[in-house]
């Protein structure tokens, strides 16, 4: 078992939506997870007391809403998770803070909240960072919406390890065969023993 | 004191040519410090104005005098304008005692070092003033650092010029040079070498120069005390710095290496070849050395120079007692 | 106060609430100095900031009590431009992202195109890809080094370390064509192959420049002056470069041996033999320190890559054309810069540009932890403490 079936497996713990494997020489990632934004600062505290560190965060917009993703990588082993989460309130999207983990993410959360408008709850001085701050018009990397893709239109290859039915990027309900034994498992019996499953 | 009407005259004539000596020194001391910076460096220096450059000193000055004179807002402009003439004027006076040839000392007063320490004060005045009436924080950063440290550094330098007028026996400044012979080993530097250490290293300090430019530190305090100085003001700031560079190497002269006194005919021509070559000393270490910290420049002068030179003074007061 | 008390005290401040319009850009000092402090604002001009940097700072005395950076005054939108020119027009902007370290950040997108398309890199194009980056690493890192040493009051070093990077500057020229904004990577290859001159010239470079390390290590590194002011001073250890994602020479003085060239392998870096310098000490002088031995280690990898460098292509045929459409998908392709860990992360749903681009600054995070590092020191190891994070405000600012 190595580390990132743990960490595929603790995110699901966490209640994540979407879980996938990426090709790493492919992709540069080990792991992508969707998790609900309440179970971010938990996710974020346990890969902070394994020695991860947070790279980046880079937010993008598409018509199903924000996408919020964090880059973590391991110094000591070749682990890169992105975690990732989704807004589908544009108007009301907040996510909360990593400052009290991470205070290295207070300006990269001010990037975001400079580029996209997304508010970051407890961020202590969310403030534009590298905009004016009269900035006239819509926060500037906003798509105008016959701009927008649909998050299926990028193609996040990989293997599939887990989706709840109601993701966006859930494969159709009628082709079950497709999906992988493990997440039916574990959409079946709930996240608690996801764990096990996972890690079998 | 026997301030007749000869002695007044004397000291008016002088005064002016001490002004001319000073505003030359600038010029020369620009050339000479940008083309050793150059050859520390590895570059020309300036080579463009006149022949090896040798003009361009004077077409800066030309610059300085036809800047335009900023004013910020808020300032205090009573002090702001007296605080460069603070800094270039009292500097004259200095010169004074100063021996710089056998019969040509602008006054030989009896108590010619008091009359150098008490008016060196003034220069740290104007760098408070400059500091505190420029409406600006750098400037008042630079001049509260100017103040400790050219207050601190004043004692030892005044603890090592006091060893060598014990052995002189007197404070003016004509006497201490009669005293050394011509040849190197009858000068102060051999009896008093630790007295000379001192003096150096308060020397730099006292002047303002690299690595104890603390209070004009660039990478911290952008220019410090004179931030907000431009045309005439900075030039005569700038008159100063050069000024006070040439007092110090002459008075080194006078109290250490022999004054007039040489190897061949003794002439002002010895003074200013020995005030020269540790002006060039002062240039080359600045263009060697990082800055020291404040809190480093401080501790150097508390917990090494002060204790040393007592110590000095010291033993030089006792060899004094037990040979005589 | 009345007007005419202006003239006595130089700090009388405009009463009018209106003309005070306070500082938009952080709220936490917002409230203004506690009594007896001073708020400094160093920059956005100022000596020290290498640039348009912007640090408001509390101090007491000459104690700094708190800091924080202000940035934006270089903020040229580049991930904006990412999304609006195809991933050809938009390679030359990678020079202008670090003007410094133009080489790693065509490396991180070139990468990254090549990472999502599938596009293979001819031999011979990866060694003069190792060369053009290790040349540039030598450079970046001496600039600094003559940089640091002017933070510290010491006006020569900077002049020997530009006499080096003119040399190094005058290498690349001759396959880039270009001495600042490199642009030399293309999609599936470089710009253009090396000729004899250039080896020559780096075979000449190699030796030279180890004599001038252990110059430098006489005059400037063994200096009393220059040790008391950078041992002990502004240490940073593991915890602190994890929680604000410190990369570089930072993180390896902390004693974290992460290399992305070792840890992630890229290119043919693999096949080199070098020796990644790690720490302790983690203060001013370890990050002093390992950047020197960086220069050692990247001269190790060009005297091997002169060496073993193979015949062959420096581009593929089939080179994408400035038309060309990335495949739908998404990558995350990193490279070790010389100041950290350079990210290009790209989102791409087939159409004729890129769907977003995010570059990932080494600077960026580096420069996030000033504000913790510097607390409680005096204004001179603040600034060297800025100083030693290596900061290329364009880069932080993209």
């Amino acid at each position: 078992m190595t580390s990132i079936d743990n960490w595929s497996a603790t995110c699901r713990d966490f209640g994540a939506l979407y879980v996938t494997r990426p090709d790493f020489s492919k992709q540069g990632i080990h792991l992508s997870a969707y998790l609900p934004p309440e179970a971010l600062l938990d996710m974020a505290q346990k890969l902070k007391d394994e020695g991860f560190t947070l790279l980046t965060i880079t937010t993008a917009e598409f018509t199903e809403g924000f996408v919020v993703s964090y880059l973590f990588d391991s110094f000591t082993e070749s682990s890169r998770l992105a975690l990732r989460v989704l807004l589908k309130d544009k108007e009301k999207a907040k996510v909360p803070s990593l400052y009290s983990i991470y205070q290295g993410a207070e300006w990269h959360e001010r990037e975001s909240y400079d580029f996209f408008g997304l508010i970051f709850e407890d961020n202590p001085n969310l403030v534009p960072l590298l905009l004016p701050h009269d900035l006239a018009g819509p926060p500037p990397l906003r798509k105008a919406a016959g701009a927008l893709s649909s998050l299926k239109a990028i193609n996040f290859q990989g293997k599939l390890e887990y989706a709840d039915p109601d993701f966006p990027l859930a494969p159709e309900p009628q082709e079950p065969a497709e999906l992988a034994t493990i997440s039916e498992a574990a959409t079946e019996t709930g996240p608690s023993s996801g764990n096990n499953e996972g890690g079998a | 004191m026997d301030l007749s009407l000869i002695t007044f005259v004397q000291i008016l004539v002088a005064v002016i040519a001490i002004i001319c000596l000073m505003v030359a020194n600038a010029v020369v001391m620009v050339y000479v410090e940008r083309k050793v910076a150059g050859f520390i460096q590895r570059r020309p220096g300036p080579y463009e104005v006149g022949p090896w450059g040798t003009i361009q000193a004077i077409c800066d000055s030309m610059k300085l005098l036809a800047k335009q004179i900023f004013v910020p807002a808020n300032v205090d402009l009573v002090l702001f304008f007296l605080a460069p003439v603070l800094a270039f004027f009292p500097v004259l006076l200095l010169f004074l005692p100063i021996p710089f040839g056998p019969y040509l000392t602008p006054w030989k007063t009896p108590d010619g070092l008091v009359l150098i320490l008490a008016f060196a004060g003034f220069g740290v005045l104007s760098n408070l003033l400059a500091g505190w009436a420029s409406n600006n924080k750098y400037g008042v950063l630079g001049a509260a650092r100017a103040v400790s440290q050219s207050i601190a550094y004043e004692i030892p330098l005044m603890l090592a010029l006091m060893a060598v007028v014990f052995q002189a026996g007197s404070l003016n400044l004509s006497v201490i040079v009669e005293k050394q012979g011509w040849v190197p080993w009858e000068w102060n530097i051999v009896t008093q070498p630790l007295a000379f250490f001192i003096y150096l290293i308060c020397l730099v300090a006292e002047t303002n120069r690299a690595p104890f430019d603390l209070p004009e530190a660039e990478s911290e305090l952008t220019a410090g005390f004179h931030t907000e100085y431009s045309g005439m003001g900075f030039a005569l700031f700038f008159l100063s710095e050069y000024a006070n560079m040439l007092l110090v190497s002459f008075i080194c002269a006078t109290f250490f290496l022999g004054g007039y006194k040489g190897p061949i005919i003794d002439g002002f021509w010895w003074t200013i070849i020995k005030a020269y070559a540790v002006m060039v000393f002062i240039v080359w270490i600045r263009w060697t050395f990082p800055r020291v910290r404040f809190d480093q420049l401080l501790n150097i002068n508390w917990k090494w120079l002060l204790p040393l030179g007592l110590l000095n003074l010291w033993i030089t007061a006792i060899i004094i007692k037990v040979v005589n | 106060m009345a007007s005419w008390l202006n003239f006595i005290n130089p700090f009388t401040i405009d009463d009018d609430p209106g003309t005070y319009l306070g500082d938009f850009y952080t709220d936490n000092f917002e409230k203004g100095a506690q009594k007896g402090n001073v708020i400094l604002n160093l920059g956005p001009q100022h000596p020290s900031t290498h640039g348009v940097l912007r640090v408001l700072v509390e101090l007491y005395g000459e104690y700094v009590l708190r800091s924080e950076p202000v940035l934006g005054y270089l903020h040229r939108m580049q991930e904006k431009m990412g999304e609006v020119k195809t991933p050809y027009q938009y390679l030359p902007n990678m020079g202008r992202v670090d003007y410094l370290n133009p080489i790693a950040w065509n490396w991180a997108y070139a990468g990254a195109v090549e990472l999502l398309a599938g596009i293979e890199v001819p031999e011979r194009a990866e060694y003069l890809r190792i060369i053009s980056a290790e040349l540039n690493r030598i450079s970046s890192h001496l600039l600094w080094w003559g940089a640091f040493v002017l933070d510290l009051g010491g006006v020569t070093p900077i002049l020997y370390a530009f006499e080096e990077r003119e040399k190094i500057n005058d290498i690349l020229q001759i396959v880039t064509g270009s001495r600042l904004t490199m642009n030399y990577f293309r999609f599936g290859g470089v710009g253009q192959d090396g000729d004899e001159r250039f080896f020559a010239l780096i075979g000449e470079f190699i030796p030279y420049m180890r004599e001038r390390l252990k110059m430098y290590k006489d005059l400037v590194t063994d200096n009393v002056i220059l040790r008391r002011r950078l041992e002990g001073i502004g240490p940073m250890d593991r915890d602190l470069c994890l929680r604000y994602g410190a990369t570089g020479p930072i993180l390896r003085a902390a004693g974290v041996d992460y290399d992305t060239r070792k840890a992630i392998p890229y290119g043919l870096y693999h096949k080199f033999e070098y020796r990644v310098p790690i720490g302790p000490p983690n203060d001013n002088f370890g990050r002093y320190i390992m950047r020197l031995e960086e220069i050692e280690a990247s001269l190790t990898i060009l005297s091997q890559a002169i060496e073993s460098i193979p015949q062959g292509k420096h581009i593929i045929d089939k080179a994408p054309k400035p038309a060309y459409k990335l495949p739908p998908g998404e990558v995350f392709f990193a490279v070790e810069g010389a100041r950290g860990q350079v990210i290009c992360h790209i989102l791409s749903d087939g159409g004729k540009t890129p769907y977003r681009i995010k570059l990932r600054a080494p600077g960026f995070s580096n420069l996030s932890l000033f504000a913790e590092a510097a607390k409680g020191t005096i204004l001179a190891d603040a600034i060297a403490i800025l100083g030693s994070l290596d900061l290329v405000i364009p880069e932080v600012d993209r």
